[in-house]
């Protein structure tokens, strides 16, 4: 449940502080459980982003909270990164490209959302918002700390998200805002849905060892 | 696996609404207007209008021009969520061309009964309430205000939803012994309302923290009381005041408190008419009155963490009573004390000889009964 899944965002947050040198000492092992808890992350966090959306969407309401609503993407949106790649393309990259787009994905959404959670009005959401951000900033940390483990630079750009987002223009009219605000949950819907799929693959670069006993203990 | 490349539309927005994101009564009548960009084939009639995903008739539609489709909306009610109501122009085939959100309410009313109250004179917070209709139907800012009484400047609040939704919290360079000023502005897009001026010394609406180490123990073993002790509030022990406390308790399993009202300045008090052998819970709280010599009443802190005590139940022994050996009892017992008195007197030695001996054997003669009887 809810414990669960905090409990695991904050294993994951402290097993991958650079302070500590005794994870150098079993760096294979210590990625194995990292990419794990990654994982763990990206589904307690599709999980929370439902509920998330589900208010979020209300708030703007009709036609934003529709099940089948798929309006135009603007060319001027394309600030936020697309989850969407192509098939081969995706199966082709390296695990530093893989982890890499993650990291640069989710620390862009982040700057986003925190904008988000200055302008939104009721209590409720901001106090989902602000709780979602923390967690999102959480796996940051923990795609950081699996580059990290496994000897890969973190990309450039500043390692926390910078307090404003790259200046993409803000959207002219309130109506073109909702559809922004629609396509970043969106995209954050999409990313977390292929993360679970890129942090699956990468498991299976782990000493089966370690992952066979991990599902084992999950009765799976 | 992979959703396919969603198509992205040309760089110009196909259509513009007319009037873009408006502010309106609630009752209002509005006429809205959607141009199709010159570099898209859509005409007129191939357009509709939807507003918060409904469609809207047809009958209330009227072409403008060759590429322009309006729409009049009439005796609009509030806005179904406050991030606005969505105007939509699209065309035929569904797609979304423009829209335009509508903020549909009422001006706000005067915010009312302002209430303040300072934690041992460091800080102050306030509450309040929205006015009599609370709904607008849009979004309503509110600001707390305040100014020293006769020096003119205004300070603004920072510090909201500290205590509930309508609340701030001042949290310090707060004067003493000098009148404040205080009033809550609510403001949103249709309007602003200013409450009345609430005027107050910070030293009139003082409240502390409750007493602290409660302590509650028995009164010997006496069955029907329980004494209450405790500490007065630590923060104000600098401050001349003089404090009323009030103590609260109520039996395990209810959940109706008895309220002992008169304690005044004293730090224990003696509960008493209690029943016997029963688990009671006690509170104790404090008004940190007459600070500085202030005429007003001061302002009753929280209770304090419940602390819980028994009182005592006497043993009855199982093997019954027997009222005619009672007062057999009583006249040995007067007679044994005499013995034991001469003893003392004339007999050296066997000092340990005495009633108190004599009790402690009855006491244990009960027990070895009780236990013989339980075999």
């Amino acid at each position: 449940g809810d414990s669960w899944g905090i409990f695991t965002f904050l294993c994951a947050a402290l097993c991958n502080l650079p302070a500590l040198p005794a994870l150098n000492c079993s760096e294979e092992l210590g990625a194995g459980q990292s990419i794990q808890q990654t994982y763990d992350l990206t589904r307690y966090l599709e999980h929370q982003l439902r509920t998330l959306a589900g208010t979020y969407l209300n708030y703007l309401g009709p036609p934003f909270n529709e099940p089948d609503f798929n309006p135009p993407r603007l060319a001027r949106a394309e600030r936020v990164p697309s989850a969407t790649v192509d098939l081969d393309l995706w199966r082709g990259l390296t695990d530093n490209a893989r982890l890499a787009a993650n990291y640069r994905a989710y620390s862009r959404l982040l700057c986003y959302l925190r904008v988000l959670d200055g302008q939104v009005g009721t209590a409720e959401l901001r106090h989902r918002l602000a709780h979602f951000c923390a967690s999102l900033q959480g796996l940051v940390l923990s795609i950081g700390g699996v580059m990290s483990s496994l000897g890969y630079p973190l990309p450039a750009g500043p390692a926390a998200p910078p307090a404003r987002p790259p200046r993409a223009p803000a959207a002219p009219n309130d109506f073109l805002k909702k559809m922004d605000d629609f396509w970043l949950l969106k995209e954050l819907q999409t990313w977390l849905w292929r993360s679970a799929k890129d942090f699956n693959r990468l498991k299976k670069k782990v000493p089966p060892a370690v992952v066979t006993l991990r599902l084992e203990a999950r009765g799976f | 696996p992979f959703p396919p490349l969603l198509s992205v539309s040309p760089a110009a927005d196909p259509a513009v609404i007319s009037p873009q994101d408006p502010t309106l009564l609630i009752g209002s009548s509005l006429v809205a207007t959607c141009t199709v960009s010159p570099d898209f084939p859509l005409k007129a009639e191939d357009l509709y209008w939807t507003l918060n995903g409904r469609r809207l008739p047809a009958a209330s539609y009227a072409a403008l021009g060759p590429s322009t489709l309006s729409v009049a909306l009439a005796r609009l009610n509030g806005s179904r969520q406050q991030s606005g109501d969505n105007l939509v122009c699209h065309s035929r085939d569904g797609g979304i061309l423009a829209g335009s959100c509508l903020y549909v309410g009422l001006p706000p009313e005067k915010p009312v009964n302002i209430t303040c109250w300072s934690k041992n004179m460091k800080d102050l917070t306030c509450k309040w309430a929205p006015g009599t209709e609370g709904e607008t139907f849009l979004h309503t800012n509110y600001t707390l205000k305040y100014k020293r009484r006769w020096y003119g400047q205004d300070n603004t609040c920072q510090e909201y939803h500290t205590a509930g939704t309508y609340s701030c919290h001042i949290p310090k360079d707060l004067a003493l012994f000098t009148p404040y000023e205080i009033w809550v502005e609510a403001s949103n897009r249709l309007g602003v309302a200013v409450s009345d001026v609430v005027m107050l010394d910070i030293l009139d609406v003082v409240t502390t923290d409750p007493p602290s180490d409660v302590h509650v123990s028995r009164v010997g073993d006496l069955e029907d009381q329980l004494s209450v002790r405790w500490s007065s509030p630590p923060a104000l022990k600098d401050f001349l005041f003089q404090a009323k406390y009030q103590i609260q308790y109520r039996v395990e399993d209810s959940s109706e408190w008895k309220v002992v009202d008169d304690v005044g300045n004293q730090t224990s008090c003696r509960l008493a008419g209690l029943r016997p052998g029963t688990v009671y819970f006690v509170q104790v709280r404090c008004n940190p009155f007459s600070i500085y010599g202030s005429k007003k009443a001061g302002i009753w802190s929280d209770w304090s963490n419940p602390t819980a005590a028994s009182t005592p139940r006497s043993e009855r022994v199982a093997g019954g009573c027997d009222p005619k050996g009672g007062e057999q009892n009583t006249t040995l017992r007067r007679e044994l004390k005499q013995f034991f008195g001469w003893v003392k007197k004339h007999a050296y030695g066997c000092s340990n000889l005495g009633i108190k001996l004599y009790d402690q054997w009855r006491v244990w003669l009960q027990k070895s009964h009780k236990t013989r009887n339980q075999v």
